[in-house]
């Protein structure tokens, strides 16, 4: 048995060939990106530019942080990400908690109220038209209140609920601790994985969402990164953008550049990130997938 | 005897009210912290759903919902007779069909050759690298493929000349661009999908591979005959939940991706809902293909469910 197979040898190298080259795909769109955005102007435009960055610049990537619309919409996007987390885990954490006592009446009727709206939904132009009935057009609101639940989230943090003992909640009411008193003080300390897990969904949901402000935003200044960087991709202006800019810094810019070093700078975000998201999400995508 | 039925109608119902009554009085607060959920439950997921009587109107959005005037099912036989529908229908299936022909087997594919490969180092630098464009945005996406897509400069159409080829403006060709779609999405989420299927695989009963060892099986007849069939229901769950978003081909991949010359391939509902309701400011058109997208994705999952849990005894709720 210590012998290894004739086949199982060759399997062996198949895996790891295979393996290896879907992981080179994922990563070689990011190295040619990336070299795009740190290479010199005269490389990226004769097409020499691979894998590795030719003739090394970080002037376009400089070009590119610095400049005050990037900026903006970053601080748009740390903004909606930070706020809209906090208040979404808020009101999803309180509310999953009445949702895990089935055996109170009426919270299997709410509770199928909450999942019917996972299968079934208004569709884009109704949501639009409340936004605007509401006066929420142009505002960072906008993409903040209509996602506070996700039912999804709900669910995986009702059912880590459920899964508690139920012993120290006894004790507690049994002490005159009132529900809510019992939920901040025993249910949310046990729950720091689950809660965690859930903030990251949030966070990484606000940081991405795209249609959301493609819909209700138009004021330059309210533009969240992602529109940013598409209005970019799809369009560089990049003559505006250069507008305010002294020729000495314009040295080593191209369009192309300037849409690479983009890409790059709003990736950096989530792999700073990602370590994180790694462990998490996969928690996260597994009690889902048990429980639903 | 009208006497006696109230008494007996007061012995049975009201107690059992009276019951529910004094448990949901005793357990106030507990009511009481549903109060904000469902507030924005109705408000942002009910309200909207209210607003779909639209699609039965001549929606004006100065006269609002109240003043617009009824047209009964006008803008569904509008939608039943319209070519351009009918494009944007085929082209949601199409490239759907080819999203799951194409891609439903490859994560399947990734989870089988992580299981065979045994060196630690290698599966998590694999799986760490794979990973990551599940949590990068479409538009970030977009943004690579259009920058390595380029007819000027693109590294892929340098290749193609460098070998004496033509330039191919892949997001501006009819013929390219569902191929683009389909293959970005592979992209993306290929090696994050795998990981239903790797769980799945860790779950299978270590002592079978042993005793199949023991019997001279090589790792290849492993695979087949206990693996494979190992994560089978999972599969098959998987393939059914897939099969009930049929109808969202990517809708948020194909705005950021598409542009007028590839609509005639590439519009699907979502981006047509879109462009009709926002671009053309037809509400109730769009919202009336809206629903009919909504109904088909309904019954498509309700459907579903029902059989995965006949067939695998396991349902998403």
């Amino acid at each position: 048995m210590i012998k290894k197979r004739f086949g199982d040898r060759v399997l062996d190298i198949v895996v790891y060939f295979m393996l290896a080259l879907f992981a080179a795909s994922t990563l070689l769109p990011f190295a040619n990106v990336f070299a795009k955005s740190v290479s010199a102007e005269w490389a990226v435009i004769s097409g020499k530019v691979g894998l590795l960055p030719v003739d090394f610049q970080l002037d376009t990537m400089k070009f590119v942080v610095t400049s005050s619309p990037f900026l903006k919409s970053l601080t748009v996007s740390v903004t909606i990400t930070i706020v809209g987390t906090i208040l979404c885990m808020l009101l999803t954490a309180v509310t999953a908690y009445p949702l895990s006592k089935r055996h109170l009446p009426g919270i299997g009727f709410i509770l199928l109220l909450f999942v019917f709206t996972m299968l079934f939904s208004g569709g884009m132009i109704p949501n639009y038209l409340l936004i605007r009935q509401l006066g929420l057009m142009d505002s960072l609101w906008s993409l903040i209140l209509p996602a506070l639940v996700g039912v999804f989230n709900l669910l995986v943090i009702k059912s880590y609920y459920e899964n508690l003992p139920e012993s120290l909640e006894e004790a507690a009411k049994l002490e005159g601790a009132g529900n809510l008193r019992i939920l901040f003080s025993i249910i949310f300390p046990l729950s720091g994985p689950v809660l965690a897990t859930i903030s990251l969904f949030y966070a990484v949901y606000f940081w991405n969402d795209f249609i959301g402000p493609m819909l209700y935003i138009n004021t330059p200044a309210l533009k969240p990164l992602q529109l940013y960087l598409r209005d970019i991709v799809m369009d560089a202006d990049t003559v505006q953008m250069g507008i305010n800019r002294s020729v000495d810094d314009m040295m080593n810019i191209t369009p192309e550049g300037i849409r690479a070093a983009t890409v790059i700078a709003s990736t950096v975000p989530i792999l700073l990130v990602y370590p994180y998201l790694q462990k998490y999400f996969i928690k996260g995508v597994l009690i889902g997938s048990v429980k639903g | 005897m009208e006497l006696s039925t109230t008494k007996t109608v007061k012995k049975t119902v009201p107690i059992r009210w009276g019951e529910k009554r004094r448990i949901f009085r005793n357990n106030l607060d507990m009511y009481m912290l549903l109060v904000p959920g469902l507030l924005f439950l109705v408000i942002f997921k009910y309200v909207p759903m209210y607003g779909i009587i639209i699609a039965f109107q001549d929606f004006n959005i100065f006269d609002g919902i109240m003043g617009s005037a009824w047209v009964g099912m006008e803008n569904f036989i509008k939608l039943t007779h319209s070519d351009e529908f009918r494009q944007v229908f085929r082209n949601t299936l199409l490239i759907s069909v080819y999203k799951i022909v194409l891609l439903f087997p490859l994560p399947i594919l990734i989870a089988l050759l992580l299981n065979e490969a045994r060196r630690m180092w290698f599966k998590r630098t694999v799986q760490t690298i794979i990973y990551l464009p599940h949590f990068l945005s479409w538009v970030i996406i977009s943004g690579l493929f259009v920058n390595i897509l380029a007819t000027s400069g693109g590294i892929v159409n340098q290749i193609i000349t460098s070998l004496g080829g033509e330039p191919i403006s892949f997001l501006l060709s009819n013929d390219w661009f569902r191929s683009v779609l389909v293959f970005t999405a592979g992209w993306k989420e290929t090696g994050w999908n795998a990981i239903i299927f790797i769980a799945a695989i860790a779950g299978i009963d270590q002592d079978q591979y042993e005793s199949a060892a023991m019997d001279g099986a090589s790792r290849l007849q492993q695979m087949w005959y206990i693996t494979i069939p190992g994560i089978m229901t999972t599969i098959v769950l998987i393939f059914i939940l897939r099969i009930g978003g049929l109808l969202d081909a990517g809708t948020e991949q194909i705005l950021t991706m598409y542009n007028p010359v590839v609509y005639e391939t590439s519009d699907v509902i979502g981006t047509y809902v879109y462009r009709i309701g926002l671009g053309k400011m037809d509400y109730s058109f769009s919202t009336a293909v809206g629903l009919f997208n909504s109904v088909i994705g309904f019954i498509l999952v309700i459907s579903g469910n029902k059989l995965s849990k006949r067939y695998t005894g396991r349902s998403i709720w």
